[in-house]
């Protein structure tokens, strides 16, 4: 199915949040019923609040976390949102064209938007410790900043790919969305 | 039939597949690879820059086959390198017209890091214009400027269309922060030599000079140089060069790139109030070593 990019983008805001910890404010995307997903270093611990596209504030707790590859899954009752739609990152063929939703820098569901430039390891020589340069990412060429953590990354069809996490060298990384479902089904059993 | 984004977005796909496919990984550094471009069969092109040791290079190709290439020759000046490999191994590049390229038109940066498949970035053309010279010295036939992110490691890999074609090689160095790219045209005319000499060969007069009312001012001229040998003295004014009424250095420099060297030029200089000819065979450069 083919949509203009406005549509896209429209599925895909409808299920992004905003995640408060503190003085910090990240994004995070609804994964299912009363679950959403966000980095790890977004939502460090206990209890955070998720603030809704409609503006509704709910208590949200960190369910459980994995630190290594930045990912934490809230438990948020009563969220009422629809859960995002995804699709494999090994999929994706490099030039595809990628956008970004989340609040950088506190402004709220800010896209932004560029193409797939690789998907994997980084190279030798990105200034990055070596055992996050080997990790799988889904690498954009497109603008995030602080507030993109734990926002989605998705295709021109508005299908998530992966979890915005940080920039390395101008280049967005994100966390592969297959990564934050396996976790999901390993922990959730 | 409606151009969505998903078409749009498989039409860039299929242009990093199909541009890709002329597009090396180059070792010629340590760590972080850089990247060449199949200019033609057996011959690759790359950033001089990236190239840090004259021996020892390897390529990997887009198969993953990483095979030996020898250094053919290297311009500072155009920061473009030469490497030669087998023949027969991949598909030649494609090349597009970079003096169609306005501000505005979308472009792709395409780039191979070892063993993985291609990268890309996406962008737009930001500026245009005609010839210039690098701060290098180096002389390069068109201005193209865009907005791409030359990441680490895609430094000599292709501009190319959204048609796949290739529009010219990417330089990191030559200007910051926008990303830089030497045309089709200035890539061909330099390889053309670095193949048949090893080195791009810039004409030479062996004299100073600087403006005055109606010509150039002769300030210093080299020992057993081309402009001693014509003759020429300091204090003489230079009023025309082949023809051409001169009244500032830059001019003298354009006209000493191309195949000027072993031309020889007509001079008109005034030399104590009086015209005066001469005839300046044109040198090469003296090379500093590396």
């Amino acid at each position: 199915m083919s949509t203009p990019g406005y549509e896209a983008s429209a599925w895909v805001k409808d299920c992004v949040v905003e995640v408060h910890q503190g003085a910090g404010v990240g994004s995070g995307l609804t994964w299912a019923f009363d679950v959403v997903v966000t980095n790890a270093h977004v939502a460090r611990a206990g209890k955070v609040q998720v603030r809704l596209p409609d503006g509704n504030i709910r208590d949200a707790w960190v369910r459980f976390a994995d630190r290594e590859r930045d990912i934490a899954v809230l438990d948020v009752p009563r969220l009422g949102l629809p859960a995002v739609r995804r699709r494999d990152p090994a999929d994706l063929r490099p030039g595809e064209v990628l956008f970004a939703i989340g609040h950088p820098l506190g402004v709220r569901h800010a896209m932004s938007s560029g193409i797939l430039h690789a998907v994997g390891p980084l190279p030798d020589g990105y200034p990055i410790p070596a055992q996050l340069r080997r990790l799988p990412w889904v690498q954009a060429d497109l603008r995030l900043a602080p507030g993109n953590s734990g926002g989605p990354i998705a295709d021109a069809e508005g299908r998530v790919v992966g979890m915005s996490t940080m920039i390395v060298g101008g280049l967005a990384l994100a966390v592969p969305i297959t990564a934050v479902e396996a976790l999901v089904h390993a922990r959730a059993a | 039939m409606a151009v969505t984004l998903s078409t749009f977005s498989d039409q860039l796909a299929d242009a990093v597949e199909h541009g890709a496919k002329s597009v090396v990984s180059v070792h010629a550094r340590p760590r972080l690879p850089s990247t060449g471009v199949h200019w033609r069969d057996g011959v690759i092109v790359t950033t001089e820059a990236t190239v840090r040791r004259d021996d020892g290079i390897t390529v990997t190709l887009p198969d993953g086959r990483r095979i030996p290439a020898q250094l053919k020759g290297r311009d500072p000046g155009t920061d473009l390198a030469v490497l030669g490999i087998p023949t027969g191994q991949l598909p030649a590049a494609t090349f597009g017209d970079p003096t169609a390229l306005r501000p505005g038109h979308l472009v792709l940066a395409l780039g191979r890091t070892g063993d993985s498949g291609p990268r890309a970035a996406f962008g737009a053309v930001s500026a245009t214009g005609g010839k210039w010279r690098s701060w290098k010295g180096g002389e390069i036939d068109l201005w193209i400027q865009s907005d791409l992110t030359i990441y680490p490691g895609l430094g000599g890999g292709p501009l190319v269309s959204p048609d796949a074609t290739i529009l010219g090689i990417n330089s990191g160095g030559l200007s910051r922060p926008l990303a830089t790219t030497i045309p089709v045209s200035t890539v061909e005319r330099v390889i053309t030599q670095l193949l048949t000499k090893g080195y791009v060969a810039r004409g030479w007069l062996g004299a100073a000079m600087q403006p005055v009312h109606g010509g150039l001012v002769v300030l210093s001229v080299e020992p057993d140089g081309p402009a001693a040998l014509a003759g020429l003295m300091v204090g003489d004014v230079i009023t025309s060069l082949d023809g051409h009424a001169v009244e500032h250095p830059d001019q003298v420099l354009d006209l000493l790139v191309g195949d000027i060297v072993g031309r020889t030029l007509k001079v008109e200089l005034i030399r104590g109030g009086k015209q005066v000819r001469a005839d300046l065979l044109v040198g090469e450069r003296p090379r500093r070593t590396r």
